[in-house]
């Protein structure tokens, strides 16, 4: 965004979506393509180049100047907007922000009242965090907030709804399963199209929810072990991998790894998962209660590669810069799967408008690359990249599944005990 | 009288008559019987749920391979958590009451501080110390040893369960030991009994419902627990249900958690019949307070053992979270920016408060029934509060969801239906410690007062109450120390935007910011110690 085309927003147009362009800088990292990598050195040179090159200056500081900007032109009866830096995190894996685009908070009505949010899982606080940014622009929002695990959460919704009604106005889930369960049950009211068409198809199958960020299926390999050519291109062929043998770790309680699980099933057949999991277990591979400790046992040598969602290795790696852990991604099928976490509105809520409002602020610029740079998960919107070195969702190629299937965890239980896995 | 002779006589001097055939006060049997209603009434619940289920597919899920290997684990683990509890929490409850142990006020408070340490803190610890690549390899490896036996499994499930819940056998059988007159075995002594014989007939049968109740909730906290076996890999129900629950099948987790109850109602049954031989339990408590054993040349590997017990129990889990805490200057392992805040605190302590004083209140009227007026109802309304103690926090929590929103919204998501839920989950150790100094209490020293003209219910003001105050005091203790560290029932019947620090610490380690789990983890132990201190001091006072 230049400072020019700031000013134009001094008015803060309500309900309108405006294309803003955020920042000028340069791409310093290339997109790695296929089985890609965060240390990003060695990737090759299929790297694609996203964002307009319109300067020399770091992305950061360009983007500061123009936001800045932005903010002095506010409205001040809603409060100061926000700089993007606010929503921005930092160290080694955020260097070298590209130009964003897409609707900026700026471009959008102001929250304002009170909204209960039921948020499922909520990693680790990030998502509170947003939300207290929120608060800090708009004096009138009053968020209350409402954490816990979340397919108790969604559980909770269905009591909740078929006794009466919820209190909750706006159910926001880490996981696409959970939502869709919501929405099976006629617990949901649908979003309009001015909100979710900035999004891909794939992360709105359905008009009850949205998708706001992505979290892909990865394998983090330890790289003082393991070269990454001798990781298989296939999840499926895992199990034929000699080098992996009683070398690897997966986490089967963990959600995110059922709903791989069930993507196997559903993308493929009952019996090829079967086999699969049959075959990892004659590998020897180790049990974990989740996939953090997954990752952080790669990096500590105790395992050699294992199954874990791809920001968890980031985050291990944003911590122990120089822990010998890396990620590969396996091409198409389940193992390319991206879950997302979502947003839908909860039938029966007094507040729909401001539901509405507050589910579009997650799919702003700013929120979107919150998303990106604090959580490390994948943004919704083309305009905003995921952070350096990870390959952009074109190149993992996900499978074509609607993500509310995934709550359809029930005969993936059934296999998994069945297999002994469980 | 099992012991026979003179000895059994000079214990049964003290017996008094039994009330066994006295008709209880009317009052007092439909005064209990509401309290077990109500603590019973979310089981109600579960049992509608299951009732909706198909009754092949139900048999069909009930006999797989899996529900029954699971059933198997499940007890084995009991059984072993059991006895290994007994063996370290007598001990250590005799080595503190009874002997000239050195330091014994610090050990009085210090080992039973494991109790306050979550499960799922202590087994995570356990496995950074212990697991492959953790803390102890680490210190091994340089000096050539390569691997040591593995954490994971049934050994480490049961040595951490042990370790975490040993407390409450040392709690139940510390009141006992200070309500039981200790000149009777010195009484016994001088008889000519040497001092282990002394123990094994006289102190042994006084303490004997103590440890009874102390053993049944290790017996169900191992049932109930869900934490320790997931995170040491060891499968049982509840890490099952808890799976199932999170994969929306609600039919199968409702079944399971029903099937739990049903061990559980097992496991009592068991329990009564094992207890059921009372005598030599009831012994006046004198003043005499005196009688402590000189420990000679067993001072030292008594202070060994002490001091074991608690490098295993306390400082590996410290050590462990003081290492996090050091670790999280980078930002993996700090907060994602949730920031601690003082209030999550005194969010949990308050809650905690009220559910330990609303427990030993309720506890009293069925402890007292069950222990003096010993009828199949009394025994009824006592074990069936038990059952709520087994039911995982997730079903409870889900119970109370589907009550509250349909029969009292008001109440939904408000501290009294979370304080009522942790009065239905912790009642029985308030109950257990209760009854048990109850039925150490001389009850024709309640009569002597009524002979001297006192109703029925100062009587039991002015002479009962004071003499069953500190098993009284010692079930409101566990109650406050389950309370400040219960999870799952917390996440789902919190107030919205009421934070505690069990809550704050779930988020936080749920997405592997331990750095940031270390302060409010380390401030829940340091709490629940302090109140732990200013608990167990009181009751030496008393005493």
């Amino acid at each position: 965004m230049t400072r020019d085309d700031a000013s134009e927003h001094s008015d803060r147009p309500t309900g309108r979506t405006r294309r803003a362009v955020l920042a000028a800088g340069t791409v310093g990292l290339a997109g790695l393509a296929g089985c890609s990598a965060l240390s990003g050195g060695d990737g090759g040179g299929n790297g694609t180049t996203t964002g307009t090159e319109t300067g020399t200056m770091t992305g950061t500081e360009t983007t500061g100047n123009a936001t800045n900007g932005t903010a002095q032109q506010g409205n001040a009866a809603t409060g100061e907007a926000l700089p993007i830096e606010e929503y921005r995190g930092s160290g080694p894996l955020v260097q070298q922000r590209p130009s964003l685009s897409g609707t900026s908070i700026q471009d959008l009505p102001p929250l304002s009242g009170e909204l209960t949010i039921y948020l499922g899982g909520g990693e680790g606080g990030l998502y509170t965090n947003l939300i207290s940014l929120l608060e800090r622009t708009y004096p009138d929002f009053e968020p209350r907030t409402r954490l816990a695990p979340t397919s108790q959460l969604a559980n909770t919704i269905i009591q909740e709804t078929s006794a009466g009604s919820s209190p909750a106005d706006v159910f926001w889930s880490v996981d696409a399963g959970s939502l869709g369960v919501v929405a099976e049950r006629n617990a949901t009211v649908a979003l309009p199209q001015r909100v979710v068409e900035s999004v891909p198809q794939q992360f709105h199958p359905r008009e009850d929810w949205v998708g706001v960020a992505g979290r892909a299926r990865s394998v983090p390999y330890n790289t003082d072990q393991l070269d990454r050519s001798r990781i298989p291109e296939d999840v499926l062929a895992f199990t034929n991998a000699n080098v992996l043998q009683g070398n690897m770790g997966w986490a089967p309680s963990y959600g995110a790894f059922q709903a791989f699980v069930t993507a196997m099933r559903l993308l493929t057949s009952r019996g090829r998962t079967k086999r699969w999991l049959n075959g990892m277990q004659e590998q020897g591979i180790r049990t974990f209660p989740d996939e953090f400790l997954v990752s952080n046992a790669v990096a500590d040598g105790e395992i050699t590669a294992g199954f874990a969602n791809h920001y968890y290795a980031l985050r291990v790696q944003a911590a122990r810069p120089n822990a010998p852990i890396d990620l590969a991604f396996t091409e198409g099928g389940p193992g390319a799967l991206i879950n997302v976490s979502g947003a839908e509105i909860i039938e029966g809520t007094q507040r729909r408008q401001l539901a509405t409002n507050f589910i579009h602020h997650l799919l702003t610029i700013e929120a979107q690359e919150f998303f990106a740079t604090r959580a490390f998960g994948y943004p919704m919107i083309p305009g905003v990249p995921p952070v350096g070195g990870l390959p952009t969702i074109d190149e993992l190629q996900p499978p074509q599944l609607d993500l509310a299937r995934l709550s359809n965890l029930q005969p993936t239980l059934r296999l998994m005990r069945e297999v002994g896995v469980l | 009288m099992r012991s026979g002779g003179h000895l059994g006589a000079l214990a049964g001097r003290f017996r008094g008559d039994e009330e066994d055939g006295d008709r209880p006060p009317i009052a007092l049997v439909l005064l209990a019987g509401a309290i077990a209603a109500a603590v019973l009434s979310p089981i109600a619940w579960l049992v509608l749920r299951v009732a909706g289920i198909e009754t092949s597919y139900a048999l069909s899920l009930l006999t797989g391979a899996a529900t029954t290997s699971v059933l198997a684990n499940s007890l084995a683990l009991v059984g072993a958590v059991t006895a290994a509890s007994i063996a370290i929490g007598v001990p250590l409850a005799v080595l503190t009451a009874r002997t000239d142990l050195p330091f014994r006020r610090f050990f009085t408070v210090a080992v039973a501080l494991p109790l306050v340490v979550p499960s799922y803190i202590g087994a995570f610890a356990f496995v950074s110390a212990f697991g492959p690549r953790g803390v102890l390899a680490g210190l091994l490896a340089p000096i050539g040893v390569e691997s040591i036996p593995t954490i994971y499994g049934f050994g480490g499930t049961v040595l951490v369960l042990t370790l975490f819940t040993y407390p409450y056998v040392y709690l139940t059988t510390r009141a006992s030991l200070l309500a039981a007159d200790a000149s009777l075995p010195e009484a016994a002594r001088t008889l000519g009994e040497s001092s282990t014989g002394a123990f094994r007939r006289v102190t042994l049968p006084q303490i004997a419902p103590g440890i009874a109740a102390g053993a049944l909730l290790v017996a169900l906290y191992t049932l109930s627990d869900f934490g320790t076996p997931a995170i040491m890999q060891f499968d049982t129900f509840t890490r099952i249900i808890f799976v199932e629950y999170n994969a929306f099948g609600r039919d199968f987790a409702a079944l399971l958690s029903l099937q739990l109850l049903a061990v559980t109602g097992v496991i009592l049954a068991l329990e009564s019949r094992l207890g059921a031989d009372r005598s030599g339990a009831y012994a006046s408590r004198g003043a005499r307070s005196g009688g402590e054993t000189a420990l000679g040349v067993w001072k030292l590997p008594a202070l060994a053992f002490c001091l074991a017990v608690l490098a295993l129990c306390l400082l590996v889990p410290v050590g462990i979270l003081a290492m996090w805490l050091l670790r999280s200057g980078s930002p993996g392992y700090a907060g994602g920016g949730f920031a601690f805040q003082w209030t999550f605190a005194w969010n949990s302590v308050g809650v905690s408060v009220a559910a330990a004083l609303l427990s030993a209140a309720v506890a009293i009227p069925i402890a007292y029934l069950a222990a003096r007026y010993r009828s199949a109802l009394s025994t009824v309304f006592d074990r069936a509060t038990y059952l709520g103690y087994a039911m995982p926090g997730i079903v409870l929590g889900l119970s109370l969801i589907y009550f509250g929103t349909t029969y009292a919204p008001a109440l939904y998501q408000t501290l009294p239906l979370l304080v009522f839920a942790y009065v239905v989950r912790f009642l029985p150790q308030a109950i257990g410690t209760t009854r048990s100094s109850v039925l150490q209490v001389d009850p024709t020293l309640a009569g002597a007062a009524r002979t001297l003209g006192e109703s029925p219910s100062r009587a039991f003001r002015r002479v009962t109450l004071p003499l069953i105050a500190p098993g009284v005091l010692a079930g409101a203790a566990l109650v406050f120390l389950t309370t400040m560290k219960e999870l799952p029932a917390t996440l789902l019947l919190h107030p919205t935007g009421f934070d505690t620090l069990v809550t704050y610490i779930w988020l936080v380690q749920g997405a592997g910011y331990y750095g940031a789990a270390a302060v409010p983890a380390l401030v829940l132990i340091v709490v629940s110690g302090l109140s732990m201190f200013v608990i167990l001091s009181q009751e030496n006072t008393d005493s």
